[in-house]
């Protein structure tokens, strides 16, 4: 047998039902050399270090999770998506894009929708945690532009920043998690949240509809008076100024400096 | 097992000891859990090693290997680049890893002589080869494109395996030797796995040590293993995750005879021990380096 048939046949076995462990087919087991042990307690072992340790790593992405559905229900649904949907690169850090969308479609998690919006949060978190570094726009880079010419500036959001928004109490349910006191918070809140990095530690900062619908548009690209009309259009009372004094205090948005196109 | 006999002399015209830290040749693995412990009470070893997919992006993590950078010497031991797959290796991830090597200049780079990726999938475990010409052309394939992508030599470290494949045309020594001929590379001899392959598939350990082109060890590893029953037998199992046994130890000592003062790391990546336990071992394989190598270790400035 080929190397590449090798390869391609244990990848398969590796992330089969652990029964096919057992029965590997006769082509397959006959590569493999004798000994006294039998070739399924000897496959087993990749298996447990393959799956078991894909599925432990990930697990510790979701504390949060972890304590809305338990140990046991958690790590279950992990290993599943893991076997259907293994990592694709040599570096686990970025893993498991496709999460939330699996908790959605997941039959055991049916009765909680709000489960793949917090585990989109808890992504967020864990990719803000390994984002590239970078540096925060220094204001007075801001100050020193013409009216004219920072009307047509793209202000870039921190490379970690991701946004979110959900028709669950994302914010409140974290918040609970973190400190389970008293009653679980009402499941049904329009929640908007930016996740990102200003140097070290991770934040998660609550929006208003109105910041995070400005904040969507300037990390789509659009130039700073372009998408400060579009927030005027749908929301009347946005105060720009208290948004910029806020947000520059934040750090939220790159340094010019580090993309070439608006240095 | 037969008792060590090796009288080969040391390789004192190893090339690739010419970066050895120069007071101490022993490392740990730096490991999370060591960060603050490490910058706060710098630990008497001589290098440090970490898996540099642990590195790739930002933050914290980052940000401590760089502190610690400025104190120790660094090797980047990858886990990732499936040098053993018949798919070449990832551009992203060479990419990744160049940058990392470019920020901390480590003074030695290395992978392993296993697979990982296959199709879409990496799974992310030190997968098994056959060891025939096939399997050299691919591995050979990849180390040749890892090196030219990084403009510098890497070692490439001997596996534990579970399997052994029955079409094998080479001993596994035979393979890694052919492997470093071939491309030039180093090799990475972790004394644990050969001890672990000797149980697991029965052979002489200390044969596989002087089967080894000497001049080409770059560096040593030592690590716990743990013997895990199995259908009636016992599979030994390369855990890193307890102080390293006293068989491999006995063959360590074996191989400082044959290779010289090869810097030697020890690497514990479950079950975390104190820093004065890791140090404690690291102690014990520089007593072993000094008082069983002459002469092998050379510094490029001396």
């Amino acid at each position: 047998m080929r190397l590449n048939d090798i390869q391609e046949k244990f990848r398969d076995l590796m992330l089969d039902d652990p029964a096919a462990l057992e029965s590997v087919p006769d082509d397959f087991a006959a590569v493999f050399a004798e000994g006294d042990i039998a070739l399924a307690e000897r496959l087993k072992v990749y298996r447990s270090n393959i799956v078991g340790g894909i599925s432990d790593n990930f697990f510790k992405t979701f504390p949060l999770l972890e304590k809305l559905v338990g140990e046991d229900f958690l790590k279950q649904m992990i290993r599943a998506f893991v076997l259907a949907h293994p990592p694709s690169a040599g570096c686990l850090n970025a893993y498991g894009e496709g999460f939330p969308d699996f908790v959605r479609a997941y039959e055991p998690a049916q009765g909680l929708p709000y489960l793949p919006d917090m585990a989109a949060l808890e992504l967020a978190i864990n990719r803000a945690y390994y984002a590239p570094d970078d540096a925060a726009l220094n204001p007075q880079d801001l100050a020193a532009l013409s009216e004219t010419t920072l009307g047509e500036r793209i202000l870039r959001l921190r490379t970690s920043a991701v946004l979110i928004s959900s028709p669950f109490a994302l914010d409140a349910l974290r918040k609970f998690c973190l400190e389970p006191e008293g009653l679980p918070p009402p499941i049904q809140k329009p929640t908007f949240l930016m996740v990102y990095r200003p140097l070290l530690a991770v934040e998660t900062l609550a929006l208003a509809e109105d910041e995070y619908s400005f904040l969507l548009d300037l990390s789509d690209g659009a130039p700073l008076a372009e998408a400060a009309g579009r927030v005027f259009d749908n929301f009347a009372r946005f105060d720009l100024q208290n948004f910029m004094q806020k947000h520059l205090a934040l750090e939220t948005f790159r340094a010019f400096s580090v993309f070439a196109e608006n240095a | 097992m037969t008792a060590p006999s090796s009288t080969d002399p040391p390789s004192s015209s190893n090339p690739y000891l010419s970066d050895v830290p120069r007071d101490d040749p022993v490392g740990i693995g730096l490991r999370y859990p060591y960060y603050q412990e490490i910058l706060e009470r710098p630990p008497v070893v001589g290098w440090m090693e970490v898996h540099p997919e642990n590195y790739f992006g930002g933050g914290i993590h980052r940000h401590f290997l760089t502190k610690i950078r400025e104190q120790y010497p660094l090797s980047l031991h990858a886990v990732g680049l499936s040098l053993g797959s018949t798919a070449p290796v990832s551009d992203d991830h060479l990419k990744k890893f160049k940058e990392l090597i470019d920020l901390t200049q480590p003074f030695i780079v290395s992978d392993h002589a296993s697979w990982s990726a296959s199709g879409n999938a990496h799974l992310n475990d030190l997968l098994p080869l056959p060891y025939t010409s096939e399997t050299l052309d691919a591995l050979c394939r990849n180390i040749e494109r890892t090196q030219d992508f990084f403009g510098r030599q890497i070692l490439v470290e001997n596996p534990s395996t579970y399997v052994a494949f029955k079409n094998n045309t080479m001993t596994e020594y035979e393979f890694m030797n052919e492997a470093a001929r071939r491309t030039g590379c180093g090799l990475l001899l972790d004394i644990n796995n050969i001890y672990v392959q000797s149980r697991n598939h029965g052979f002489d350990a200390y044969e596989y040590i002087d089967g080894i082109d000497a001049a080409r060890v770059g560096e040593l590893h030592l690590a716990g293993h743990t013997e895990r029953p199995a259908g009636g037998g016992v599979i030994v199992v390369d855990t890193h995750n307890r102080p390293v046994r006293d068989t491999v130890w006995d063959i360590y000592v074996h191989a400082v005879k044959r290779f010289g003062r090869v810097p030697t790391l020890i690497e514990w990546d479950q079950d975390f021990p104190s820093m004065e336990t890791l140090v404690g071992e690291a102690a014990k394989a520089r007593m072993i380096l000094f008082e069983h190598s002459s002469g092998g270790f050379k510094h490029a400035a001396e």
